[in-house]
């Protein structure tokens, strides 16, 4: 099964991966928030998170993450669609975002793009 | 409706009152968008005698086609309106990621007008606009404001992708030389456009969108995008930009003995060994910054732990770091960083500020400032006073009240204009121009006053981009100047960095990008014409302001007395040479003015 490697310290911001997601996914279009990757900057740090499984109840279980000492919080760098959430889902008509790594064989194009090396395709 | 929303926002201060308008797709595609279109609007609008803080003056956030297509470096909006130091034609181009943001809230461009009986602010929430009470946000520095505004956005998911432009205490107290900030780092830096948002009574602008921009043919501009995300790679120059930010430039250009110091006087500092790339790297740096769908991500996030002068932020950049530092006898690196952050909290442009301390170091040396007046020993060098100067010139506090006018008024009000170093009223960014032949050119010639951007001569005779050319010659500058003026123009139209040029990527790649994106069949000769007509309707603007040829000039110590010591001793500016060459291939008269054949071949009759 394929998986994205995410190496955050090495992300810049430039959201280039949000602009290709969304290309790839529909067609002449630009719009981050239907990309199924997003880079959320919390304080110093930018941290892409990538579009994971829709989850039909909300976690009781948020908790926060620590990152060189800092706090951010757990429900903005989890990777899940849920009902708590209005990220990973289509504006307007709430469906679940999930990525697909852009079809078969897997072809992620965030990772093709992205000009800091900061994301990875694993396949194993 | 390809690469546009199609909107465009008029917002009545006076009134309380909006109004949606569709945008001029016709004229879009004459002035391309941006720096271009809003020009235009702004020209047909107000009168160019217009007092640039009345409520008669407007203020337009505008962004390109490009801007929010993940074109590369296609994040920047422009803020275009009548400067108050300079009295011309201003647009001040910004990165980060509101001007993407903007469209997908469903505007190309948001023309403010009159001025608010009491201090507001804007929202835009996904096309739909409100006009907020903003007392509690004023006086407050441009981080608070932020994290203020966007906690106001609703849930915490629209505050986290909401992007929001501001004044700092600089703006609201009609600085000259105010930024309008967005992204807590990214200036509308140059020709004080916070003092005209502050003269509205216009805080901030918020904005939030899950609309789309759409293109013509997004395959060809994916294509054209990873061709251009290639040249970039592959410069050498541009991976400089990455590791070590525009400070990069500092150290070699030192060597070169281009580097300003000292208001001027000389073109290299023995500093600079403190003050470098390296040191920043080093000592300062905690990540590498991106503008949105910008590869390079020159911008530098840092952190200063010295106890004197914590804190953290972004910057400095090249331009900050040589004017704060270098340029006012001053080696130490965390001192001038704390100066940036707080320039960038208080809403002051870090160019002029740096130029106009540096302007009052030299008058305090040469006794014509007294101690008194100034509240400090004011010798080059002394850091301490400068960065509580800068504090001070943001709150117009004590002597800060008379640097908030800017350099140019500093200078004459101590009876020594001769020391300002500036083009029309605005501060000389850090390139010497005695050595830099059409540097020197491009900078007196630029419409907005003194700037970097507005042609980047300097990326010739430095770099060698987009060509290498011979620092000291004069012969073929005119020509090199204007055409680099044009390209200027088109990328602030569309919405591009200018650093673009550093990866070799020219007019036939932006005019891929431009075509995929509008589906309008621009050849590089069309764009290219379009960025002349930019330039010449701000020209003729200017000249119906009271502007004339004999404010295309350098501080006569540039024009007259040579260079002190290092590579280029006894150096002057040899811009009179090439004036009239220049004014000749525009097709502009001896004085300046675009002759009647010129105006009808641009369609500016």
């Amino acid at each position: 099964m394929p998986r994205i490697k995410v190496e955050s310290d090495k992300c810049t911001g430039c959201r280039l991966c949000e602009m290709v997601c969304s290309l790839h996914h529909i067609e002449n279009t630009f719009n981050p928030k239907r990309s199924r990757i997003r880079v959320f900057t919390m304080g110093d740090h930018c941290y892409p998170v990538i579009a994971g499984p829709y989850t039909e109840a909300e976690c009781t279980a948020k908790t926060d993450v620590v990152i060189d000492g800092r706090q951010y919080d757990g429900c903005i760098t989890c990777r899940a669609s849920c009902p708590a959430k209005t990220t990973f889902k289509e504006p307007d008509v709430d469906i679940p975002l999930k990525c697909d790594f852009c079809g078969e064989p897997p072809d992620p194009q965030c990772v093709k793009i992205c000009p800091s090396d900061c994301l990875t395709l694993l396949e194993d | 409706m390809d690469g546009w929303t199609g909107k465009v926002l008029r917002v009545d201060l006076s009134k309380g009152e909006w109004e949606d308008e569709e945008l001029d797709l016709d004229l879009a595609e004459e002035y391309l968008g941006g720096r271009g279109l809003a020009t235009k609007i702004f020209f047909d609008e107000v009168d160019a005698n217009v007092d640039p803080l009345s409520p008669e003056n407007k203020l337009i956030f505008a962004t390109g086609p490009l801007s929010g297509t993940g074109a590369p470096t296609g994040g920047r909006y422009m803020v275009v309106s009548k400067s108050p130091l300079t009295g011309a034609i201003a647009c001040s181009n910004v990165g980060g990621d509101l001007g993407p943001e903007l469209k997908y809230a469903g505007y190309d461009m948001v023309i403010f007008e009159g001025k608010s009986p009491k201090p507001v602010y804007l929202v835009i929430d996904n096309g739909e606009v409100q006009i907020k009470p903003a007392e509690h946000l004023w006086g407050k520095k441009t981080d608070e404001t932020d994290d203020m505004v966007k906690a106001e956005m609703g849930d915490k998911w629209k505050a986290l992708d909401a992007h929001v432009a501001y004044i700092g205490p600089a703006g609201e107290k009609l600085v000259k030389i105010a930024t309008i900030m967005s992204d807590k780092h990214r200036a509308a830096g140059r020709s004080g456009l916070g003092a005209v948002m502050g003269s509205k009574n216009l805080k901030a602008m918020a904005v939030w969108g899950s609309g789309a921009v759409t293109v013509a043919d997004g395959e060809a501009l994916k294509e054209a995008t990873f061709a251009i995300l290639e040249l970039l790679k592959s410069s050498t120059t541009v991976e400089g930009l990455t590791t070590y930010g525009s400070m990069s430039s500092q150290f070699p250009m030192n060597r070169m003995g281009v580097l300003p110091a000292l208001n001027f006087q000389a073109g290299s500092f023995e500093g600079v060994a403190n003050t470098n790339a390296r040191p920043l790297r080093a000592n300062l740096l905690i990540r590498n910054g991106a503008c949105f769908a910008c590869p390079i991500a020159c911008s530098r996030v840092t952190r200063v732990t010295d106890p004197e002068y914590q804190g953290e932020g972004w910057g400095p950049e090249f331009e900050t770091c040589s004017l704060l530092g270098p340029n006012c006898g001053i080696d130490d690196l965390a001192a001038i960083t704390k100066a940036n952050y707080i320039c960038n909290q208080l809403g002051i442009d870090t160019i002029s500020a740096g130029g106009t301390i540096a302007c009052a170091m030299e008058l305090y040396e040469k006794g014509y400032l007294k101690q008194e007046e100034a509240g400090y020993e004011l010798n080059f060098g002394n850091a301490k006073a400068m960065v509580e100067l800068v504090e001070k010139l943001g709150l117009r506090e004590g002597f800060g009240d008379i640097l908030a006018e800017g350099g140019y008024s500093l200078a004459e009000k101590y009876g020594h204009p001769e020391l300002f170093m500036g083009v029309k009223k605005q501060q000389l960014p850090a390139y010497h121009p005695q050595a830099l032949q059409g540097t020197a050119l491009a900078l007196a010639t630029a419409n907005g006053g003194a700037s970097h951007n507005r042609a980047g001569v300097y990326g010739s005779e430095l770099w060698g981009y987009p060509v290498k050319t011979d620092p000291l010659a004069i012969e073929g500058k005119a020509a090199l100047c204007v055409e680099l003026q044009h390209y200027k123009a088109v990328l602030d139209a569309l919405g591009l960095c200018q650093y673009i040029v550093f990866g070799h990527v020219e007019a036939e790649h932006v005019v891929s990008l431009l075509n995929a994106a509008t589906g309008i069949d621009y050849t590089v000769e069309s764009m290219m014409l379009a960025g002349e007509r930019i330039w010449n309707l701000e020209r003729l603007f200017n000249l119906a302001a009271g502007l004339t040829a004999k404010d295309d000039t350098l501080p006569k110590r540039l024009l007259e007395q040579p260079m002190l010591k290092g590579t280029y001793e006894g150096q002057v500016s040899r811009l009179g040479e090439m004036l009239p060459e220049y004014y000749r291939l525009r097709g502009w008269d001896e004085n300046g003015v675009p002759t009647k054949e010129k105006v009808a071949e641009l369609g500016l009759d």
